[in-house]
């Protein structure tokens, strides 16, 4: 039993009043009568009332005791968990984000979480019959696992939500609930009990949805300072040096004033003091030499609430030269914009590309169809000779471009406001790329990855527009350049969330090679110390590992290769850890915490009931004595 | 005198007259049938004349007829005593109005009835005088209105009767049972005994009553009490002080105990009744606040005490 108002027992001071009552001589009335021999037979019962500073053994004494003892009880509003009524199928979900590692409860939010739902499952009632319950554990931390079925085994239930542990992931509670849903879709008499701080939760894709929903509020408090972004590029000043860019983020109550430390492959490099105002986030740059590939991690030495978002890493590899191979007729702004791109660029001009040339980590194809298709990642401009697209391709005159996507990594600083172009191919969009750039009746630009393939494809000749004479043609080419890079690719690839896939493709054997040849095997060491191994399927493309509840580097090895993955949380909203008054749940309204709810759990009004009984009883008592 | 009763009940009493049950055994001439033999009108016997009779009761008639001597009886008529036990402890001065007036109100009543039928009527009043924080000028009124009032005879007396009664003050625990028990030794004859008294002595009442009907009193116990004993009004914690023994009492008295107070109070009524049934007294329960014509024309006359 527990008490959602323990305040209550603060009225058992009352308790020793009582008493002192009863100790205490009553101030009575002075009253001269005839003769008290009328008054006997309440005089005898009175002496028994009149304790004279002694404590006498009364029946009203104790009644009266109970009787407060009982509303005491009733005020400290005692509830039972689990005693949730008729309901035939509860489904536990314990959310396992980052933000339930947080301190502020103890031992920390998930395991509070853990410990409010062991009570629900001791509340659970089994047995023979119809009124027996079952109970599902889900945890919803990168993804939503099914850790116990539905069952009435009280101990099974508790193993389950015992052996569940809190990821470092982002709070992802819809695939939880959608299962939960469908568990108990016609279940009218089933419950769904959240165990979430409610922080970073938004749920109003469920609106719609009648979900028997009780959400048990954890967490007290938010006081937390975290990292929210972190990443590294080569200095624009100073191409030998790598600039670390990095945010932290306040949500405590007060000034952060730390340092942030910053280390290479765990070697201290520096250290810079950092000053963020409640609530917001301080961006900080770094400048480090870096003379092989290793990870850099930044550091808050702090103490808050939540430890998960005070590091993040982030695997860097030495720029290596990007060998680009422009496939053009002569195209001088092309050439020019191509060699401004990037200082680590090398450029190769041919106008065919054949089967004995070298192969180049970017092909760009200007208006030109080789005669033999490059392999790698092409950037092409009026290409239409290719198996790309499905349906005719149409020639369309002086296209209006009416819409680009700038929040695309390839169209960054990149506008078409003056651009006109005087002729375009008219494709249908391929289901691999999306369309950046729109034109009424075609995509004019489409970028997507088919195969292992990047594609850039632009649908006009650039000499046959004004773009190259606009600042945005250069940044666009710059932007191509670093996108199509297989560096940056497989650095992308490298930089990861808690939940999301390592996927590493794998080489494709040589045409004549048995499968076989290819090692059967990888090893990744993960950042708690495990070494999971991992069988490589000889057709498989790529390699694939989803376990990545926890930040930190994973190390996966094929053979002597090694590759290192950087898991990190960098989520801003997991580290805004105050506890959520209430789940959003769009239209619908607030899911409040489950006090309200619970109210139908508590037990207080059998408390009163009680009461009431011993008030009457004591009633009666009194009254008997003198009737 | 009319503050103890009116002149209207003093005129209808006057028409009343003591039954008595019994045939008087006193002494002194009165008007009571007697089983002495004396002078009066009524015939009772005949005997035979021995010498020294008294010639002039002679029946000369039986003398001429028989020629032999007889003398003529006749009933003696003697006065019935009536002795009045009136309570005038610190309990019979509570009430309002209060108990002792109109127990005093029910003496003057019965003892006008008796005077005016030419009985002889004593009041014995308890407690003593000396039991009465009175003055001492106070306590000489008092003293001489009891001894005037210990025999009182003849309808003229009947004015520094009720005088004397006036005079009486109520105070003193009651000592019910040694005063009924010294009156009871103390009367030459028997006749008829009225007690007027709440009844409400710690000691009991039952050896008085017992002493006064061992000695042959035909008894009338009156029992009178206060309105606010019958229906208290006073409420809450209170301490209940016995005005005679002054002994303290703690009670925690609500309305809601009223019924079970007067359920006690109906109790103790009954169980005397019953006592006073037992021994063949008349017994009778009134409220000081009752209509004293009431008692007196219809309650007293329907139980036979007069007629």
């Amino acid at each position: 039993m527990n008490f959602l108002s323990p305040i209550g027992f603060a009225f058992a001071a009352a308790l020793p009043v009582v008493v002192g009552f009863y100790l205490l001589k009553r101030k009575r009335v002075v009253r001269v009568v005839p003769s008290t021999l009328l008054w006997q037979r309440f005089l005898a019962e009175n002496q028994a009332n009149s304790p004279f500073q002694k404590l006498r053994n009364q029946a009203l004494l104790w009644l009266q005791l109970l009787l407060l003892a009982l509303a005491v009880l009733a005020l400290a509003r005692p509830y039972f968990s689990g005693t949730t009524g008729k309901s035939s199928l509860q489904v536990v979900i314990l959310d396992a984000s980052a933000s339930m590692q947080a301190t502020d409860e103890s031992p920390s939010r998930f395991g509070r979480a853990q410990s409010e739902a062991i009570k629900l499952i001791d509340g659970l009632k089994t047995g023979f019959g119809s009124g027996d319950q079952q109970m599902l554990v889900l945890v919803a931390g990168a993804t939503a696992e099914v850790r116990q079925g539905a069952t009435s085994d009280r101990a099974a239930l508790r193993r389950a939500v015992q052996a569940a542990r809190a990821t470092d992931s982002s709070t992802r509670l819809g695939d939880a609930l959608r299962v939960a849903e469908s568990l108990t879709r016609d279940l009218p008499q089933s419950e769904i009990h959240l165990f979430s701080d409610g922080a970073g939760v938004d749920l109003k894709e469920f609106e719609q949805h009648d979900l028997p929903l009780l959400f048990h509020r954890i967490g007290k408090r938010s006081e937390n300072a975290g990292i929210a972004s972190l990443d590294v590029k080569i200095s624009p000043e100073d191409p030998s040096q790598r600039a670390i860019f990095t945010s932290v983020v306040n949500y405590g109550i007060q000034p952060l004033i730390s340092t942030i430390e910053l280390r290479f492959n765990g070697q201290l490099v520096e250290t810079k003091p950092i000053t963020v105002p409640v609530g917001t986030a301080t961006p900080l740059v770094f400048l480090a030499q870096q003379g092989e590939d290793g990870v850099f991690a930044v550091r808050l030495p702090l103490a808050d609430d939540l430890l998960a978002d005070n590091e993040a890493r982030a695997v860097s590899l030495l720029p290596r030269p990007i060998h680009v191979g422009l496939i053009s007729r002569g195209n001088r702004f092309l050439e020019k914009a191509l060699a401004a791109s990037s200082p680590l660029v090398d450029v190769t001009v041919l106008p065919d590309y054949r089967p004995n040339d070298p192969r180049f980590d970017v092909t760009v194809l200007d208006d030109v169809s080789p005669g033999f298709w490059p392999p790698g990642n092409v950037l092409a401009f009026h290409v239409a000779s290719t198996n790309w697209f499905e349906g005719p391709i149409s020639v369309i005159d002086s296209p209006a471009i009416v819409d680009w996507r700038n929040t695309h990594p390839l169209l960054r600083f990149v506008g078409f406001d003056t651009v006109q172009i005087a002729q375009s191919l008219a494709v249908k969009a391929p289901g691999w790329g999306i369309p950046l750039v729109d034109s009424p009746s075609a995509p004019l630009l489409l970028a997507g990855e088919l195969g292992r393939q990047r594609i850039v494809w632009v649908g006009f000749d650039v000499l046959q527009s004004t773009w190259p004479l606009r600042l945005s043609f250069p940044i666009f080419v710059a932007n191509a350049v670093q996108w199509l890079n297989p560096a940056t690719v497989a650095a992308n690839r490298a930089f990861l969330h808690p939940g999301d896939a390592i996927r590493l493709p794998l080489a494709s054997p040589p045409e004549n090679s048995s499968p076989v040849s290819r090692l059967d095997h990888a090893v990744l060491l993960r950042p708690d110390g495990q070494k999971v191994t991992l069988p490589i399927d000889p057709l498989a493309r790529d390699l694939v590992y989803a376990s990545t509840d926890i930040q930190g580097i994973y190390q996966l090895s094929i053979g002597t290769n090694r590759t290192d993955f950087a898991v990190n949380l960098l989520d801003a909203n997991e580290s805004r850890i105050q506890p959520g008054d209430a789940l959003n749940m769009g239209r619908r309204g607030d899911v409040l915490p489950a006090s309200l709810k619970r109210a139908n759990l508590e037990s207080w009004r059998w408390f009163a009931l009680a009461a009431l009984a011993v008030m009457a009883l004591e009633w009666w008592w009194f009254h008997r004595r003198t009737a | 005198m009319n503050a103890l009763i009116s002149a209207d009940l003093l005129r209808r009493l006057e028409q009343l007259q003591l039954l008595a049950v019994r045939r008087s055994k006193s002494s002194l001439k009165g008007e009571r049938r007697s089983r002495a033999r004396g002078l009066s009108v009524e015939f009772a016997d005949h005997r035979n004349y021995v010498l020294g009779d008294d010639l002039r009761y002679l029946d000369w008639n039986l003398l001429g007829r028989l020629d032999r001597l007889f003398l003529k009886l006749y009933e003696e008529e003697r006065e019935l005593p009536v002795r009045i036990f009136l309570d005038a402890s610190e309990s019979m001065s509570f009430g309002f109005p209060a108990k002792f007036d109109f127990a005093r109100q029910v003496a003057a009543g019965i003892g006008y009835v008796a005077l005016c039928g030419f009985d002889r009527v004593g009041l014995t009043i308890f407690p003593d005088a000396a039991a009465q924080r009175l003055s001492p000028a106070e306590n000489l009124t008092e003293s001489a209105a009891r001894g005037a009032l210990r025999t009182v005879r003849g309808r003229k007396s009947s004015l520094g009767y009720f005088q004397n009664l006036h005079a009486l003050h109520a105070g003193g625990a009651a000592q019910f049972n040694p005063a009924l028990k010294r009156g009871a030794m103390e009367a030459r004859q028997a006749g008829i005994a009225v007690v007027l008294s709440d009844f409400l002595d710690p000691d009991g009442y039952e050896e008085g009553l017992k002493a006064l009907v061992g000695r042959g009193f035909q008894v009338y116990a009156v029992q009178i009490l206060a309105p606010e004993e019958l229906d208290p009004s006073t409420f809450g914690d209170l301490r209940l002080v016995d005005s005679e023994t002054g002994k303290e009492q703690d009670v925690t008295f609500g309305k809601f105990r009223l019924a079970s107070y007067q359920a006690s109070v109906a109790k103790y009524v009954q169980r005397l009744r019953e006592f006073c049934k037992g021994r063949g007294i008349a017994f009778f329960s009134v409220s000081s606040s009752a209509d004293l014509g009431d008692l007196l024309l219809q309650q007293l006359r329907a139980a036979e005490v007069w007629g």
